[in-house]
């Protein structure tokens, strides 16, 4: 989130979509209603069926599964017709000045944007980029075989147009790429009414009527955005909306995600991708020759109008990274070698979630440890995900309850002459669940809290990271009795804890947040740190070594001052939800990102009532109730831009070269599976950019195949994924698996509430029970009359109900396509075709 | 449940005086369900169950979110889920947390025979005594919201206590405790009435809803859970709550006029008999008294 | 047709054979025991009796079982008694004399048969008081398996089953007054089973008169 839960407070507007958090963040949900019940707020909730959020909405919207950007490019159209946008915030706040490059080309005519390669169906990126001059001067290396081609840089000055008249200018070209976003158009497209369209579009940009800045409106969403072929774009097109409507680093604004588990945010941090390292850190790759090379490659420089400064945080990269390497292998990273540079894994392709299934089915990827994670169950297409583990020589599975993946050998349907032919290893190692372990964890608000033990674990399990510890300690060992091919990242890697078979998490967290390696002192306020201590901040680390991080992001957590991440203290003096001594948010404490934003060019907040942080005159310095986002003494005048993370110092409507694989600028792609060409452009249906699988579970059905009904699937307030079907008091609550469906398409096929119905898609089947309801309505699509339907995800195969025989034991994800984003590489979980028949 | 500190202000099935009656400064409890931001996520559902340990028991999928029709014995706690179409083709998804409304002129307490079975504490909640119920499931009849519940095990009924053993030691009552959004409030009658009513007027200023209102019904001289409703003048589309709730007629009549006049029957039959054998005496038949006759 | 004599030595008359007054007595015991645990419930000011027969629970949980022998007793009194009980003209002009009766003035009485108008009355006010009891009885036996929506069931039944018992221990009052202290010799016809001539030919000429038409004892 760029904002925070309880921030939601301070908001007047909420538009809630790909996100149900009535019902899967009950807790955080009380934000919404208090900014309800405190501010008049409302509330406009768009979703392809009437869910528990929609009960408590001022609005409701049924949308067709997928369709998200052309509901949002449809918003960012009537607030640019309407004048309900933000004038002097997209001055000076964004891109919107930019000149962009002539040979730039919008997706208008065919649907794709300028650079596409049809035979590796990928864009040269090249033509996305600013007019200007100057930028980073070394060319980079040479692309080495089965690389992509290496990109130019952006200028260091750029071009700029402050009236934003420029017809190359990001506004201009945002506003002619948005003017086929009709309400027209998105009625074919969304299925929502024009009329209710229009009616919606008016509430949510209301806020910014005549330009006022004083009110702010937030956007919240969850995984119904990120679990589409193009579903970084959809967050992109909300972030779009939200810059255009100087809704960005303000008091009840932003962007703001909502992680699906307790502790997803820490996961990210953590780098939970394959392409990143802690702290959102550019994993190297095999064309990145040293450490030099890799750090010239992935630390930006400015790109700003010639007026402005940018400050370009990420130009500390190297410092992040110094730190990192001296945390992971200590006295064996040292300039010398590069700070163990070799050490590193180079990322030479594709390693994703979705990926490495494949690797496994196609035998490539031989075994694995699953832990806290049920694989084959999160699919998609799990029944690809059962036949890879067959193939598998080894499972290890660390849980606190059987589950389908380490019973994937008896999924039903599987004979037991199959069953014998299955050659994998499985070994269930019983492991510790939440609250049989302390440690932290990181909130969808970036709040890393710390928890205490709660329980012992019982009988022989044990916590997941010893286990994964001894496992480490075990392989070390080996390395140091036998050798190996490269012995030396095992061997060096640092492992100073006072129990190393399980290391306490504190100390782990403790040399997260970092330490200083020397005596450090601070040149302006002559702060001193000794050698040991632990750092108080990013802000200390250094590119000389005299610093470990383990996760720059993560620096402040566990200070001289102890962990700052138990801190319990409720006090919230500005009233404005910050509660500064609660926990302890990433970065610095900060807990609205960007809040500079909510403040006007000579520096005074917008809205004086909503005070977060402001320019003191008489100090020269950038107070307030949060921590300032900002260069502390950056004076106003010296117009250094708000966003600090980015190169140009600005909130990007434009997104120039490599940041997005599929296009500068959001467009409306069909799902992988849709029931209509796009309306936008029939020639070109499809996200370009996305892969399709080719392996024989790798299946993808059309309306001609008889798949004409879209299917969505979710989450239930009373289920935890599928690890609540073994607790009875869960099971009670919500016993069996059920497919909601409309009262209309039940009376075509004959069925009543409570029947059991099949579900199929090209690639599997799902029965359960239906719920007939009026909550789902049928939608006119592109002049057709479309279905849409959907299921929650939570039972399976093993559990209270499923082991007494008393559901069918289908998994929610033997129906979901094998497709996923080309920038996060999320699987298409929605929005996928169906038929359905009495069962 | 249990009587823990409370007093005691109305006894069923009680001759005589009741020891609590007008005794304490207490000033009534009461909970406030704003129907209008529960999002029914059945966390007081689970809250109750948990804090009153109660058993759990088999539901199955009824083409419903609701977890089983009705309340059980053992389940005091239901979020009521009604789907209802407006006039104008929108629709709402009401939710309503149903349990004992802790009247303060209680249809269980006075349809109750036992002595001593249903309590009203000086607070005003209504509490069921195990150890003093002798089943008879008269509380039912008595009760215009289907609250009371058998247990056919204990042959005895069961229902919301209102968590006395929480309520009596200053602490609310579970259901409120786990209430994540804010829509259950609890404090004392007046404080709710006062929230409720604002709550309402925002309602009705600001959201649209004209008849938004609280539902506190005089039938039965007030609730001790008081709802606000996005309309009051609706309160059946909330899962079938009464627009006016009483004690069931019936349940009067028996209790009152029909009572008395059977008191007065029977002992007016007593006297009157009495007063036909002292005025006329036994029947005379010209017969010697049939155990002489056999001793001749 | 043969039938029992019912002229017996000692100018006594057979008036109720073993069966029906072991039928009577247990109809008179469960009577009494759902009377005394009825009241208990009645009022608060009797719930005591409910403690003196072993505690309300154990009463309510015997009282709907006795119901059911007290309506198994009266349905046997029915297949019985019922011939006997027709009302014919006799018994419109025993009402009519009704307070003669009261007045103890049984000579200027119609001639009764085996039974008076009275006695008749009682007898289908306990058939018919029976048959309501049961039916509202079940009600509140399994009060909880009824569903909401027939709620009127149990409104009606307790008003039903309140209002039978009362007319019932009513008329159970005057029974017993006539049996036990009005009418000398009536108590004894349902211990040993018979009564006196002279009690015949007072109370119940008309039956009087066909004993002894039917009889083959010499007069």
């Amino acid at each position: 989130m760029t904002n925070g839960w309880v921030d939601m407070k301070n908001t007047d507007m909420m538009l809630i979509m790909g996100g149900n958090p009535a019902e899967n963040h009950p807790c955080g949900f009380k934000w919404p209603v208090e900014a309800k019940r405190t501010r008049n707020a409302k509330m406009i909730v768009v979703d392809p069926r009437f869910t528990r959020t929609a009960a408590v909405a001022d609005m409701f919207c049924q949308i067709r599964a997928g369709t998200d950007i052309a509901f949002l490019g449809g918003l960012i159209h009537y607030a640019i017709e309407n004048n309900r946008i933000a004038k002097d915030y997209l001055v000076n706040y964004t891109n919107a000045g930019f000149i962009v490059e002539k040979d730039f080309k919008l997706p208008d005519v065919d649907g794709l944007f300028s650079g596409f390669d049809d035979q590796k169906q990928t864009y040269n990126r090249a033509s996305w980029n600013y007019q200007g001059s100057g930028g980073k001067s070394p060319a980079p290396p040479a692309p080495k075989p089965g690389q992509p081609p290496a990109l130019p840089a952006l200028p260091g000055t750029v071009d700029f147009d402050p009236t934003l008249e420029n017809p190359n200018c990001v506004f201009q070209l945002l506003k002619k790429h948005y003017s086929r976003y009709t309400p027209e158009m998105v009625e074919r497209i969304t299925g929502i009414p024009k009329e209710q369209f229009l009616k919606a579009a008016d509430l949510y940009t209301s806020v910014r009527k005549d330009g006022d800045m004083k009110k702010v409106s937030t956007i919240i969403y969850a995984v119904g955005w990120t679990h589409h072929s193009f579903g970084t774009q959809i967050i992109r097109t909300a972030a779009i909306l939200q810059l255009v409507m100087g809704n960005v680093g303000r008091a009840g604004g932003g962007v703001n995600a909502l992680r699906g588990h307790s502790n997803i945010q820490g996961a990210t941090d953590m780098a939970g991708l394959f392409d990143s390292l802690p702290g959102y850190l550019k994993t190297p790759t095999p064309a990145d020759a040293s450490f030099d090379d890799w750090m010239k490659r992935v630390t930006p420089t400015s790109s700003k109008p010639a007026a402005w400064d940018s400050f370009n945080y990420y130009s500390n990269t190297p410092k992040f990274t110094v730190s990192f390497l001296k945390a992971l292998y200590g006295d064996a990273a040292t300039k010398q070698n590069g700070w163990a540079f070799d050490y590193l894994p180079k990322v030479d392709r594709n390693y994703s979630w979705v990926q490495m299934w494949d690797d496994m089915y196609n035998g490539t990827l031989k075994g694995m440890l699953a832990f806290g994670m049920n694989g084959v169950a999160i699919g998609p297409n799990s029944k690809k995900n059962i036949d890879a583990l067959k193939k598998a020589d080894f499972l290890v599975v660390g849980e606190i309850y059987p589950n389908e993946t380490s019973d994937f050998w008896r999924a039903p349907g599987i004979s037991t002459d199959e069953m014998k032919q299955i050659q994998t290893t499985v070994y269930n190692l019983p492991c510790a669940g939440f609250a049989e372990k302390d440690g932290s964890m990181t909130n969808s608000a970036r709040w890393v809290l710390w928890k205490n033990t709660a329980v012992p674990t019982p009988g022989d399990a044990r916590l997941d990271h010893a286990i994964l510890a001894q496992i480490f300690l075990k392989v070390r060992e080996l390395y140091k009795k036998e050798g190996g091919k490269f012995p030396d990242p095992i061997l060096n890697l640092t492992w100073n804890y006072s129990f190393p078979s399980s290391p306490p998490l504190a100390e782990v967290l403790k040399e997260i947040n970092g330490k200083a390696l020397a005596d450090l002192e601070d040149p302006a306020t002559k702060q001193q740190i000794k050698a040991g201590q632990q750092l108080p901040g990013f802000a200390w680390l250094k590119d000389d070594g005299t610093t470990s991080c383990g996760n720059w992001i993560y620096s402040g957590a566990f200070t001289e001052a102890g962990n700052q991440s138990a801190r319990r203290d409720p006090s919230d003096p500005s009233g404005m939800g910050v509660h500064p001594a609660w926990g302890w948010s990433w970065p610095a404490n900060r807990r609205v990102l960007y809040n500079r934003a909510s403040c006007d060019v000579e520096g005074k907040p917008w809205d004086p009532s909503r005070k977060q942080v402001w320019w003191s005159e008489a100090t020269q310095k950038w107070v307030g109730n949060d921590v300032p986002d900002f260069k502390a003494d950056s004076k106003p005048k010296d117009h250094m831009g708000p966003f600090i993370m980015t190169a140009e110092g600005v909130g990007r409507i434009f997104g120039p070269l490599a940041a997005f694989a599929d296009g500068p600028f959001p467009e409306f792609y069909e799902p992988i599976e849709s029931p209509i060409d796009n309306p936008l452009h029939p020639q070109q249906t499809h996200n370009p950019v996305v892969k399709r699988f080719k392996t024989p579970d790798d299946k993808y059905g059309t309306p001609k195949d008889g798949y004409t009904i879209v299917c969505t699937t979710y989450r239930m307030t009373e289920h935890y994924h599928y690890w609540t079907k073994n607790n009875p008091m869960n099971v009670q609550l919500v016993p069996e698996p059920f497919i909601e469906i409309p009262a209309e398409l039940a009376n075509d096929i004959g069925v009543h509430g409570g029947e059991k119905i099949k579900v199929s898609s090209i690639r599997g089947e799902y029965i359960a029970k239906a719920m007939v309801t009026k909550r789902i309505k049928p939608m006119i699509i592109d002049g057709k009359k479309v279905y849409q339907i959907g299921f929650q995800i939570h039972q399976g195969y093993r559990g209270i109900e499923e082991d007494e025989g008393k559901n069918a034991r289908t998994l929610a994800n033997l129906l979901t396509p094998t497709v996923y984003d080309p920038n996060s590489y999320t699987p298409e979980f929605k929005g996928f075709l169906v038929k359905v028949e009495r069962a | 449940m249990s009587q823990a500190t409370l007093r005691i202000q109305k006894i069923s099935g009680h001759a005589g005086t009741v020891p609590g009656e007008d005794t304490q400064r207490e000033f009534t409890v009461c909970k406030l369900v704003d129907t209008t931001t529960c999002i029914g996520c059945k966390a007081c559902e689970v809250a109750c169950v948990e804090w009153n340990d109660m058993p759990f028991s088999q539901t199955t999928f009824d083409n419903t979110y609701q977890t089983m029709p009705d309340t059980r014995w053992n389940y005091w706690n239901l979020i009521l889920f009604n789907e209802h179409e407006r006039e104008d083709g929108t629709l709402q998804w009401l939710m309503r947390k149903h349990q004992c409304m802790h009247c303060a002129e209680p249809g269980c307490l006075e349809a109750c025979p036992a002595d001593g079975a249903i309590v009203q504490y000086t607070n005003g909640v209504v509490d069921f005594q195990q150890d003093h119920c002798i089943g008879c499931g008269y509380c039912v009849t008595g009760c215009p919201f289907n609250i009371p519940k058998f247990n056919s095990v204990t042959k005895r009924m069961y229902k919301c206590s209102l968590c006395t053993d929480r309520v009596s030691q200053g602490l609310e009552p579970a259901c409120i405790k786990s209430c994540p959004t804010g829509c259950l409030h609890f404090g004392s009658k007046d404080d709710m009435k006062f929230l409720a009513e604002k709550r309402a007027k925002q309602l009705r200023e600001h959201f649209g809803y004209e008849n938004a209102g609280v539902y506190d019904p005089p039938g039965v001289g007030g609730t001790g859970v008081i709802y606000v409703l996005h309309d009051a003048t609706k309160p059946e589309l909330y899962g079938g709550l009464p627009s006016n709730p009483t004690i069931p007629l019936a349940v009067k009549f028996w209790k009152h006029p029909l009572k008395w006049l059977g008191n007065i029957a029977l002992v007016g039959g007593l006297i009157g008999l009495f007063a036909h054998y002292l005025r006329f005496g036994p029947k005379a038949h010209d017969e010697p008294d049939v155990a002489s006759k056999e001793g001749d | 047709m043969s039938h029992q004599e019912q002229l017996l030595p000692h100018d006594r008359v057979l008036r109720y054979e073993f069966n029906e007054r072991m039928n009577h007595w247990v109809a008179a015991g469960s009577f009494i025991y759902l009377m005394l645990t009825g009241l208990a419930f009645w009022s608060p000011w009797l719930f005591w009796i409910a403690s003196a027969l072993g505690g309300a629970e154990l009463s309510r949980m015997l009282h709907p079982w006795i119901g059911l022998v007290f309506f198994v007793a009266v349905c046997y009194m029915f297949a019985l008694w019922s011939r006997q009980m027709n009302f014919d003209s006799v018994d419109a002009q025993w009402w009519k004399s009704l307070h003669y009766y009261i007045q103890n003035q049984d000579d200027k009485m119609p001639p009764a048969g085996r039974y008076n108008a009275g006695q008749k009355l009682l007898f289908w006010s306990f058939f018919g008081g029976a048959i309501l009891l049961l039916a509202s009885g079940v009600v509140l036996w399994f009060t909880e398996s009824l569903p909401w929506s027939l709620r009127w069931m149990r409104y009606i039944s307790v008003v039903v089953h309140a209002g039978t018992a009362l007319l019932l221990i009513g008329n159970f009052m005057i029974h017993i007054y006539m049996g036990v202290f009005a009418e000398r010799g009536a108590f004894g016809s349902v211990i040993r089973g018979d009564v006196s001539l002279a009690f015949a030919k007072r109370y119940h000429p008309g039956w009087y008169k066909e004993i002894v038409a039917n009889s083959n004892r010499p007069k």
